[in-house]
């Protein structure tokens, strides 16, 4: 994987300059628009060539926004988001969103300053080994020892951060390193290597597709990833085999398709899970049998043969054994996969109807504010360029099992790490990335207060995020499973002494208001869309609202718990 | 059961604790471990042993493959006979 390209040497800039604005100009020339970051010592002489570039440098308020909001204008864009820090506490701040970014396998550049090498393993002023720190969390690292080196080892951080399976990568930047001199000006092709699809693995894929008679396509983020989604849904359409998707696929099959029958996993449709359990050939599309989604895993799909199609051969049998492996781009793949007229009605006429028997429900009684009717009502407001960047929670899973959504860059989530304090910052990125979409931040009282300082950033540069503020007073998910599994003792998730969030937000320049009652829903949405800045709306939900369906930790997705009558038809 | 693997790193900064940090991070033991000089590159053997039985040594030999600037020479489940040396300095 990402072997060693080869260089072609471009004409040799004659005029000296320092690596820093080697550094800058490598960036420009790679096509960098946006840089999330925050400045400090070890890293000044980058900020000082900064000034007069072509990169717009947005200033957050804390190194882990920057990380964050890097992630999420890559996953909004296809592109590779960058951020930097400087050394020490700057690059250590960066780790949460750099381990984000990895679980997700997002493409991320994060460039840190450090002191210069001679001081370095001598414990100088805001030393840190941050390449020793992020190695379990980067696809790759490096530590820049020679100015010379900077446009090699910034295009070979792009190519390695993009390509294959995306993922974070860092480069070091030494204090005598950005401030030395050098003539050179190495230009690298890399080219992208695109494997030769495996045809033997696809004929094998199809004859198995055809000897199943409940098959299913368990659909992960992969396909985002690959660009393949108009292929998934044109596979979709030609086979009319059911879908399922991970948390961090969902939008690759429209939410309202026929067929789609919702998320699998913890907090998956029923639809979605007795499917799974049933199907007896799992066709598995750049997915990875997350614990999340598989719930006990020698009890998932039970009845299942599995075809595995994934760019990472580290993902084949990983936790499940695969009967046929597709390694290779997933867009080819998928394109090539052709197996021809399917016995399968009945049961996709069954998984049809099981979705459409068990959907989600909105006629709650009470004059509270219903957060599953708010989002999904939210998202069909504002529509086909609708984008939600959450938080980490319950409103987390609401979003996920209510909102709509019609194309995989829609829906900006932590899937893999689950970190409180992204979705401020990830709206932003994604703001700025998508200028004229409806992005809109959903958060809960206890993710809000985490990254609470991007507010700031908002003002500063006037981004139009809009902000959703499920406010239960407590950390709700948390709750949840105290009251389920923890004989309701409730230990340090009551946060009924929050501020005020509406004038914090005004306080920070922010237009804010507070919906608290079922009937203000409607106008506020409307409000919230057509604000011509940031606006944040506070909501007041149940504090005993539950996220249901639910399958128990280490429980097999048949075992689902709905507690509430409102979510099931049925029931 | 213990099974040797062979691998080649570049001489680059962290690419033996990269390597190292993984074996251990994706549950294994480290039961020896070689390494040998080749300029450039590095040489090294090292005798692996799963911490439960659901780890398999050729998903790990994957997760090796995927590292930038390493490459599996071999990978066979054969005798350990290398003795133990320090990392010489970068």
């Amino acid at each position: 994987m990402a072997a060693a390209a080869p260089a072609l040497k471009e004409t040799p800039q004659t005029a000296p300059r320092s690596g820093a604005r080697l550094l800058v100009s490598t960036l420009e020339k790679l096509g960098v628009e946006v840089v999330f970051g925050y400045p400090g010592g070890a890293i000044m002489p980058v900020y000082d060539a900064l000034t007069g570039s072509g990169l717009k440098h947005i200033l957050v308020r804390h190194e882990q926004g920057a990380a964050f909001a890097a992630d999420a204008y890559a996953r909004a864009t296809g592109k590779v988001g960058v951020c930097m820090a400087t050394s020490g506490p700057g690059a250590t701040n960066l780790i949460t969103g750099i381990a984000n970014a990895m679980m997700d396998s997002v493409p991320m550049v994060c460039i840190t300053g450090n002191v210069s090498t001679a001081v370095m393993g001598t414990d100088a002023f805001q030393e840190i080994d941050i390449l020793g720190v992020t190695l379990p969390i980067v696809k790759h690292s490096w530590i820049v020892r020679d100015p010379a080196d900077i446009p090699s080892v910034i295009e070979e951080a792009f190519h390695v951060a993009r390509s294959g399976r995306p993922g974070p990568v860092l480069v070091d930047l030494p204090k005598d390193v950005q401030v030395g001199m050098t003539g050179e000006d190495y230009g690298f092709h890399i080219p992208n290597e695109t494997p030769d699809l495996d045809h033997a693995a696809i004929a094998a894929a199809e004859a198995m597709i055809r000897q199943a008679t409940r098959p299913l396509l368990y659909v992960g983020g992969g396909v985002k990833i690959a660009g393949a989604t108009t292929a998934l849904r044109a596979l979709a359409e030609r086979t009319g085999i059911p879908v399922v998707s991970t948390l961090n696929a969902l939008g690759s099959v429209r939410t309202d398709a026929t067929g789609y029958l919702g998320m699998l996993g913890m907090h998956g449709t029923r639809a979605a899970n007795e499917a799974v359990q049933e199907s007896d050939l799992l066709i598995v599309l750049g997915a990875r049998f997350d614990d999340r989604a598989t719930g006990k895993l020698n009890e998932f799909a039970p009845h299942a043969k599995v075809v595995h199609f994934d760019i990472d051969p580290a993902e084949i049998g990983k936790l499940r054994a695969t009967h046929v492996a597709v390694i290779g781009d997933l867009k080819a793949g998928i394109e090539a996969l052709n197996p021809g007229p399917l016995a399968i009605q009945p049961w996709a006429a069954r998984c049809i109807d099981n979705a459409a028997r068990h959907a989600f429900r909105y006629d709650a009684p009470g004059q509270g504010v219903y957060a599953p009717a708010l989002l999904n009502e939210l998202s069909h407001a504002a529509g086909e360029t609708f984008v939600a960047a959450c938080d980490v929670g319950q409103h987390q899973m609401w979003v996920a099992q209510h909102c709509a959504f019609t194309r995989p860059e829609a829906h900006l989530t932590s899937g893999g790490l689950g970190a409180m304090g992204y979705g401020l910052p990830a709206g932003l990125g994604a703001k700025l990335a998508c200028p004229d979409a409806h992005v809109v931040t959903v958060s809960g009282d206890g993710s809000f207060m985490m990254n609470i300082q991007e507010l700031a950033t908002l003002r500063r540069y006037g981004i139009a995020l809009k902000i959703v503020l499920l406010d239960n007073s407590s950390l709700g998910l948390v709750r949840q499973w105290q009251e389920l599994f923890f004989a309701e003792n409730y230990s340090e998730v009551d946060l009924s002494d929050n501020p005020d969030f509406v004038a914090v937000a005004q306080a920070f320049g922010i237009e804010a208001f507070r919906i608290s009652r079922r009937e203000e829903v409607t106008a506020g949405i409307a409000r919230l869309l057509a604000a011509p800045g940031p606006c944040l709306a506070h909501v007041l939900i149940d504090p005993k609202e539950n996220v249901w369906p639910l399958v128990p930790p280490g429980k097999n997705n048949a075992e689902m718990m709905h507690g509430d009558t409102r979510f099931e038809g049925d029931i | 059961m213990t099974d040797t693997l062979n691998i080649q790193i570049d001489r680059a900064d962290g690419s033996l604790q990269r390597l190292i940090g993984l074996v251990e991070r994706r549950g294994f033991h480290i039961d020896g471990l070689s390494m040998a000089d080749e300029g450039a590159t590095r040489r090294v053997q090292i005798k692996v042993r799963g911490r439960d039985a659901g780890r398999c040594t050729e998903n790990l030999g994957r997760q090796i493959d995927k590292l930038v600037g390493a490459r599996r020479v071999t990978f066979a489940p054969q005798a350990y006979v290398a003795p133990f040396q320090t990392e010489a300095a970068a």
